[in-house]
């Protein structure tokens, strides 16, 4: 029974900490990933792998115009593998680069930076399928539809603000590089992962990366 | 000094050392400027930003803003 109770109150902790660390990224976004960087565990991404796995049963759900399990599984592992490999990819980069440009970070903390960076990205996939199904396109432009299309570009603005901001503190903190150089690493980066995101385009899984 | 405080300044020291100073020659002052509001409760910042930006948008693009929504909440 031992074990069961030290695994149970690891998975806990694991929990408070990556809700505390969310509360973070919001109100106090450079201590936490500071704190991030310092202190996180590993352990910690399963919680973000579950809010993914959230979103993208939804999107499986709206997404899917015939409600077969067969089809409804496909549609979620499609999702589900091709938002791992895109991290897996975004991060390799990121430290790949790093490393060139001199980086003392350690692919753990690109890692958990990286990973706590798609809370934003969850958020706006999330908000957009839900919207889908109660407020569907095509949007009008009389007045309502001009509103809602403001607030929603409004709302799309400040969470990708958001996501720009937690990126840089992820390759700030996770990289230990300065402004310059995380710039220039941005500069090579972004081209090679809209190519790759123009792949996944192609191959019809993300409109819009799930970056 | 006592022992607690010692190490908390130490703690603290190497969590400020821990990454390279930022400068960016003369535009330094502004960097720090904008990198301050960032810091702690980011969103009247991004908010004011966002408004700014959507705003440019629809004065630029004018109703087609609703084309790039539309395709926006098709993105997903």
């Amino acid at each position: 029974m031992r074990p069961f109770f030290v695994m149970a109150y690891t998975l806990i902790r694991a929990g408070v900490t990556f809700g505390q660390t969310v509360i973070g990224i919001i109100f106090r976004p450079y201590e936490t990933y500071r704190r991030i960087a310092m202190y996180g565990k590993l352990l910690e991404l399963m919680y973000i792998v579950v809010l993914l796995a959230l979103y993208f049963a939804t999107a499986a759900l709206v997404k899917t115009s015939l409600f077969t399990p067969f089809l409804l599984t496909r549609k979620f592992l499609v999702l589900t593998g091709a938002a791992a490999y895109t991290f897996i990819i975004a991060v390799s980069l990121f430290w790949f680069l790093g490393k060139l440009f001199g980086s003392s970070g350690t692919l753990r903390t690109i890692a958990l930076g990286w990973a706590y960076s798609l809370v934003p990205t969850w958020g706006w996939f999330f908000l957009t399928s839900i919207l889908y199904v109660i407020l569907p396109p095509q949007r009008t432009t009389r007045t309502g539809g001009m509103i809602f299309s403001f607030v929603y570009l409004l709302i799309s603005t400040v969470l990708f603000l958001w996501k720009i901001i937690l990126s840089f503190l992820t390759l700030r903190f996770g990289l230990k590089l300065d402004f310059i150089r995380i710039l220039a690493i941005c500069t090579i980066a972004l081209p090679i992962l809209a190519l790759y995101s123009l792949g996944m385009y192609r191959l019809g899984i993300f409109r819009i990366p799930f970056i | 000094m006592s022992d607690a405080l010692y190490h908390k300044f130490v703690k603290r020291w190497e969590e400020v050392t821990d990454l390279p100073p930022q400068s960016l020659g003369p535009l330094t002052p502004y960097y720090k400027d904008v990198v301050r509001r960032l810091k702690i409760m980011p969103w009247p910042v991004l908010l004011v930003a966002a408004i700014i930006m959507v705003t440019c948008i629809y004065l630029i693009v004018g109703s087609t803003i609703s084309l790039i929504v539309s395709i926006l909440q098709k993105g997903f």
